[in-house]
């Protein structure tokens, strides 16, 4: 154990990692506090360049630039209501009230504490939770790794704040995605139409970057331009934050724990968990009138929560492969390609790499504090570069890191093409985190599937012999079934209260 | 881009159906019940299940509306110019990456990336003041950093970077 923490120290302690993590923190803060660049997005464009670092620094640049970003996008949410990324979007209205107060130093230091804070706390989790979870994760088989990425799907389509049947789609979508190519149980090409380029299959960073980025731009392309941020003086930011912390100290922890349990669900990720907070703190505060008029009671629960998910969503993706959320789907993408394959051995083959996680992500979220409070001082300054500059930077990052990935043209065309699939399905209510996930789980479920199928031999009953199995399969069915009883469940209640009426 | 859900909806079901019969026609592995088939006609199952579903507006009162953060005074934008064509400037960004495919062989990185980000940049509504000195720099920017830092093989074409 103490060997293990020494050699994480060791792996750290390196001048590319230093340097790495700091270049990505401040990469992080600029791109998150630019409204319309998320955090994901942030993390999908770095991708190229972790190609060409160390595993631990490709890790470090991942794990510092999502931790920024997600607390970046609270400074254009309190400054100018127009949150930077959708997990500050919760709580925008509330921060900017307390700017219109006069509190935008309490609004933006709550916002840098409770991230840091939160983001602590997320580690903890993945630091308690991984390794028992991975002891028991080794007696898996592949009927227990089938329902378990059954279920992973699944979580993911019912908490996307849209049609539960719409997420399903899009999951079905990018599973379908993922049967592209010759990578299959039969080894023979699978729809690649006779083209040579898709025999490898579609490769989901690409795909990811289009999704996240090209139709980020698209969508820029037809929504004005915000408005420039106001420039201010900021007295001392963390003061206050202290007595905060006392005070609400039990909303704090509330937070870190919801932000802990949504990230850990598949395809749930920060802004989710800030939504949930949010309402859960209005639901059970004290003061509700307060709400809405500029209190910060909603800020620290919201704020503690989204960081928080940010390091659990790393503990299904470092055990199973199955991401918590987009950001994790493309660490994973990373971690694949860093030779740190997910799995339950991870923690017992590479415990040194794993503590060196841990470490990092410490590190990040300690290092947010010093630089969180620098941003918000020059934060003026950045917002002041127009969408007109920015936005064109952003799509050649998309051309020259998609041609990266394989030096080959063809992963630009697949940056082009899930740009549009992106932006369509956004328009019409089809969460593309669904689709993500089955792009990025694709390969995994179907040889879990398969493999399942053929061991059985074409009874179904294996599928549900063994404990853990009979209990994931279960808990997968219900997700599966849930829709459809709501649905009943809401088409019965008003023929109910229509005849209660009548009577 | 806001279609109805029938037509998205259909879409699904199209596209389903065929995923479905195209894993149907592919050769199983001899001696095998289950091979690469299994899993596409599943999906596609799936998928035109899902289709129909959306078509006949099952889900729908689950979706909720935009919430749009009402404007104050003095903050109103100004609305939109609205125009047949308009919608068709989204397209723009993925059709320069295609040009890029297409043409940075050619006429080389910092030609074709010039090209693209002076095009990104107006179209985002910013003067040539502006977007000619970006996209002069831009490209050379870019280059430096992933083609001589990160060793990205980018295309020389017409004009070799100094370096």
């Amino acid at each position: 154990m103490l060997k293990t923490l020494i050699d994480a120290f060791a792996l750290i302690s390196t001048w590319e990692v230093i340097i790495a993590m700091f270049a990505a923190s401040v990469y992080g803060l600029v791109i998150g506090s630019l409204p319309g660049l998320s955090a994901t997005m942030a993390t999908a464009l770095l991708v190229p360049v972790t190609f060409y670092l160390s595993p631990i620094a490709a890790i470090a640049t991942i794990v510092a630039a999502s931790s920024m970003a997600i607390f970046s996008g609270d400074i254009p949410g309190a400054l100018l209501r127009i949150p930077g990324t959708p997990a500050s979007a919760a709580y925008a209205d509330e921060a900017y009230a307390m700017t219109r107060k006069g509190q935008a130093e309490l609004a933006l230091g709550a916002g840098v504490w409770f991230s840091a804070v939160g983001g602590i706390a997320g580690v903890l989790s993945l630091m308690i939770l991984a390794p028992p979870l991975a002891e028991i994760a080794l007696s898996f088989s592949t009927f227990e790794y089938f329902w378990l990425a059954l279920l992973g799907l699944m979580c993911a389509t019912l908490v996307a704040r849209s049609s539960p049947v719409k997420a399903i789609a899009g999951m079905f979508l990018g599973l379908l995605v993922s049967c592209i190519g010759i990578e299959n149980p039969g080894g023979v090409p699978r729809f690649t139409f006779g083209i040579t380029d898709l025999f490898g299959g579609i490769e989901p960073i690409p795909a990811l970057v289009g999704v996240f980025a090209v139709a980020q731009v698209m969508r820029a392309m037809l929504t004005p331009e915000p408005p420039p941020l106001p420039r201010r003086k900021f007295g001392s930011i963390m003061a206050g934050q202290w007595r905060l912390t006392k005070k609400y100290h039990w909303q704090m922890t509330r937070g870190n724990i919801v932000g802990i349990i949504i990230g850990v669900l598949p395809g749930a990720g920060a802004d989710m968990a800030a939504w949930v907070s949010y309402a859960m703190s209005k639901r059970f505060s004290k003061e509700k009138e307060k709400f809405g008029t500029g209190h910060v009671e909603g800020l620290v629960e919201a704020g503690a929560s989204n960081n928080a998910s940010i390091a659990s969503g790393w503990v299904p993706s470092l055990l199973f492969g199955i991401p918590g959320d987009t950001i994790a789907a493309i660490a994973i993408g990373v971690l694949y390609m860093k030779g740190l394959n997910p799995g339950p051995t991870l923690f017992t083959e590479k415990a040194s790499s794993m503590y060196a996680i841990y470490l990092m992500f410490i590190i990040a979220n300690i290092l947010m504090i010093p630089l969180g409070i620098a941003m918000i001082r020059v934060a003026a300054y950045i917002l002041l570069a127009p969408r007109s500059t920015v936005m064109p930077i952003i799509m050649l990052c998309c051309a020259v890191g998609s041609f990266a990935i394989g030096n080959n043209m063809f992963g630009v065309v697949t940056v082009a093409a899930f740009g549009v699939i992106g932006y369509v399905m956004e328009a019409n209510g089809y969460p593309v985190a669904a689709m993500v996930l089955g792009i990025v789980m694709g390969t995994m479920v179907e040889q879990a599937f398969v493999t399942s199928l053929i061991k059985s031999d074409g009874s179904i009953l294996p599928f549900f012999e063994r404990p853990v199995a009979a209990i994931l399969a279960a808990m997968a069915i219900g997700a599966l079934l849930w829709p459809v009883m709501v649905w009943v469940w809401r088409k019965l209640k008003p023929m109910q209260t229509a005849t209660a009426t009548s009577r | 881009m806001r279609l109805p859900d029938s037509v998205t909806g259909s879409f699904l079901v199209v596209l389903g159906a065929a995923a479905a019969y195209g894993g149907y026609i592919l050769p199983p592995v001899p001696g095998q019940p289950v091979g690469p088939n299994v899993f596409p006609l599943v999906i596609g199952t799936g998928l035109a299940l899902c289709g129909l579903a959306i078509v006949f507006g099952i889900g729908h009162s689950f979706e909720e509306e935009e919430e749009l953060i009402p404007l104050e005074d003095g903050q109103a934008a100004a609305p939109p110019p609205q125009g047949k064509l308009y919608g068709l400037r989204a397209l723009l960004p993925p059709a320069l990456l295609l040009f890029y495919v297409l043409a940075a062989d050619r006429l080389g990185f910092i030609i074709t990336a010039a090209i693209m980000v002076y095009i990104t940049s107006t179209a985002l509504g910013a003067k040539w003041k502006l977007a000619l000195p970006l996209a002069a720099l831009s490209p050379f920017a870019i280059h430096l950093i992933f083609g001589k830092l990160l060793r990205v093989p980018l295309p020389a074409g017409l004009l070799p970077t100094p370096w």
